[in-house]
């Protein structure tokens, strides 16, 4: 049981934060931000935070799991009735796993900068696929806030965008972040490790590379099809090729795994919350103006702290009592 | 001639021309990765840059973007030594993880500082030279002389290399980093150098932009002209700027040609498909020739 201690702050975290959104007025949906950025980073950290990959497409998996759920709910609300969401979540687990496994099978040969252009290419390949051929409404994306309304009611219908959404987005962050202790603590983990320092001497000593390399790779996606599923289609009842396919979002992924630190458990929650606290302030205090103030920080920090916060408090807690719950 | 015929002629001559900018400004993006093994994910945000010089440039002072050419190199270059020594000295070598967000964030800050400035309007001007009749096509004269100076760029470019100390210097260290150093090359100023003109191209690249989109000048233009130069630096090699310069042409000629085709059948959105396709190829050259289509050596 040693290996599950670690997830109790964070379950604690997560618990906190809904207690704190569904307690205290005007709070849901700034709490639902904060666990909407923790649950991407611990998502895209399952892959590049352990292997140390950049996935510059990641968007698309969200993207592609968006789609599944508004392609579930624009043909099947009528009749599925409820049973449409769990519908929807399955197509966009499919998805995501498909693209995955074919961006895996192509992408995986490839390292470092060439990997991050590869899957930069496969995220604009497949957003123009949608807009050039027309495919699923094409460059007019799907509104399902229709087919919504009809089959759970008006009041059904916004309880599951301003409610049930951001409740699924807390229990994916929760899974994701069980999956990564099921992982750092297993063989797939040590593997992955042993790839990010140094990947040809892991194969010469018989670690399976590429297999190890896609197991995380659909994990992560497939948690990726999953948030943008809940967490962009349900709550907001629509989806836009170019929204839904912004490079901006996997750079977001990015700093949050960053700023906490690759390859620990507690860092994208760490990140993801400090990210998303910071994101919400700044648009608040200084309207227009974040992006300006918000890259002259990411470059501080890639700069100053490339290991992390959790990176830097693990190197400190080493040898003490705090060496078991800092993962 | 059939008039689809016509159309598919003229486009390709355009995609010609607009290639030899394409590959020009793709050359900076691909000297910087061959030296400091660094993809510039803020390329765009400095074309976009260049493109204001040249809309500044002509709409304050009168002067013609050809003018404009030196200036936008400058900058470029200033830019570059700003970066270099604040940001990018500290990471080279790191992972590909900082490297990618650091030319992120830099291209961030870049379009932000442009929107704070000169507002979210797109913006443009025309720069009225005459035109040249070809028979299937009318071009104006002002995208030849981008055509003409880009060339020349490249062309001065390959003699620096060639002849000049600090040129030979940058391909010694894009071969061999140790070797280099230890013949006694000042590495890191090598490294700033190529950073430095390696965005003054890319400045540039955007000044001459200008002369083939006429109103398309605001903060965020940048973002699709950086997905286009990874397509052609991938298509020459990545490493190589020569193998980039070759590659602009190849990738206009396709882009061109192939709205053209796509235009021809319906139910697509040609400009869309055409997009898909230089991605497309970018996954392809990728696997097949990741060394470019040309296997140019740097």
């Amino acid at each position: 049981m040693h290996r599950y201690v670690p997830l109790i702050p964070v379950y604690l975290l997560y618990g906190a934060l809904f207690v704190i959104g569904s307690q205290v007025s005007g709070m849901w949906q700034p709490m639902a931000l904060l666990a909407f950025y923790a649950a991407l980073g611990q998502a895209f950290n399952i892959f590049m935070g352990m292997t140390g990959y950049v996935d510059f497409g990641y968007v698309a998996f969200l993207a592609l799991g968006s789609y599944g759920m508004a392609l579930a709910i624009s043909s099947f609300a009528e009749s599925l009735g409820a049973g449409v969401i769990v519908a929807g979540l399955l197509l966009a687990l499919g998805m995501a796993t498909v693209l995955a496994l074919a961006v895996g099978a192509i992408a995986l040969r490839l390292r470092g900068a060439y990997f991050a252009i590869a899957t930069i290419g496969v995220n604009e390949g497949v957003r123009y696929l949608i807009e050039g051929a027309r495919l699923w409404g094409g460059s007019e994306g799907i509104i399902i806030s229709r087919p919504l309304r009809e089959a759970f009611g008006p009041e059904g219908a916004n309880l599951l965008s301003t409610f049930w959404a951001d409740t699924l987005v807390y229990l994916i962050a929760m899974l994701a972040a069980f999956i990564t202790v099921q992982y750092l603590h297993s063989k797939i983990g040590y593997a992955l490790m042993a790839l990010r320092e140094d990947e040809d001497a892991a194969k010469v000593m018989g670690v399976h590379t590429t297999k190890y390399k896609i197991i995380a790779f659909i994990t992560s996606a497939a948690l990726g099809g999953l948030l943008g599923a809940t967490g962009w289609v349900l709550k907001l009842t629509y989806v836009f090729p170019a929204d839904v396919f912004a490079v901006h979002y996997t750079v977001e992924a990015i700093v949050i795994v960053l700023l906490g630190g690759a390859g620990t458990l507690l860092g994208p929650l760490a990140g993801g919350m400090i990210y998303a606290a910071l994101k919400y302030w700044l648009s608040i205090s200084f309207p227009g103006l974040q992006l300006l103030l918000l890259a002259p920080i990411i470059l501080f920090i890639v700069v100053a702290f490339p290991q992390g916060l959790i990176g830097v408090l693990k190197a400190k807690a080493k040898g003490t009592f705090w060496e078991r719950v800092i993962v | 001639m059939p008039p689809a015929l016509a159309m598919l002629l003229g486009n390709l001559i355009n995609g010609a021309i607009l290639g030899s900018v394409y590959g020009m400004m793709t050359m900076g993006l691909s000297l910087i990765f061959g030296v400091l093994k660094i993809v510039n994910v803020g390329h765009g945000a400095f074309i976009m840059v260049g493109a204001y010089i040249a809309f500044w440039m002509f709409t304050l002072l009168r002067l013609s973007p050809l003018v404009s050419i030196p200036i936008a190199i400058a900058v470029g270059m200033a830019l570059g030594f700003v970066f270099f020594y604040i940001v990018i000295r500290r990471l080279v070598g790191a992972p590909e993880l900082t490297t990618l967000l650091a030319t992120f964030a830099i291209g961030i800050l870049l379009e932000e500082i442009a929107k704070f400035l000169w507002g979210p309007d797109y913006r443009g001007f025309n720069w009225e030279v005459g035109k040249l009749f070809l028979g299937v096509t009318t071009i104006p004269l002002s995208k030849i002389y981008a055509l003409m100076a880009s060339i020349a760029i490249a062309v001065l470019l390959y003699i620096w290399f060639r002849k000049a100390r600090s040129g030979t210097a940058i391909r010694a260290v894009m071969e061999d980093r140790e070797g280099a150093q230890v013949c006694g090359v000042n590495v890191e100023a090598i490294y700033a150098l190529s950073f430095a003109i390696g965005l003054g191209l890319t400045v540039l690249g955007g000044t001459l932009l200008t002369l083939f989109v006429p109103v398309g000048i605001h903060p965020y233009m940048g973002g699709i002209y950086t997905l286009k130069a990874f397509v052609i630096a991938v298509l020459g090699g990545l490493v190589s700027p020569w193998g980039a310069f070759y590659a602009g042409f190849i990738f206009g000629l396709i882009e061109n040609g192939s709205y053209t085709l796509f235009s021809l059948i319906p139910g697509l959105e040609p400009f869309s498909m055409t997009q898909f396709l230089a991605f497309f190829l970018l996954l392809v050259i990728l696997l097949v020739r990741p060394t470019g289509l040309l296997g140019v050596k740097p």
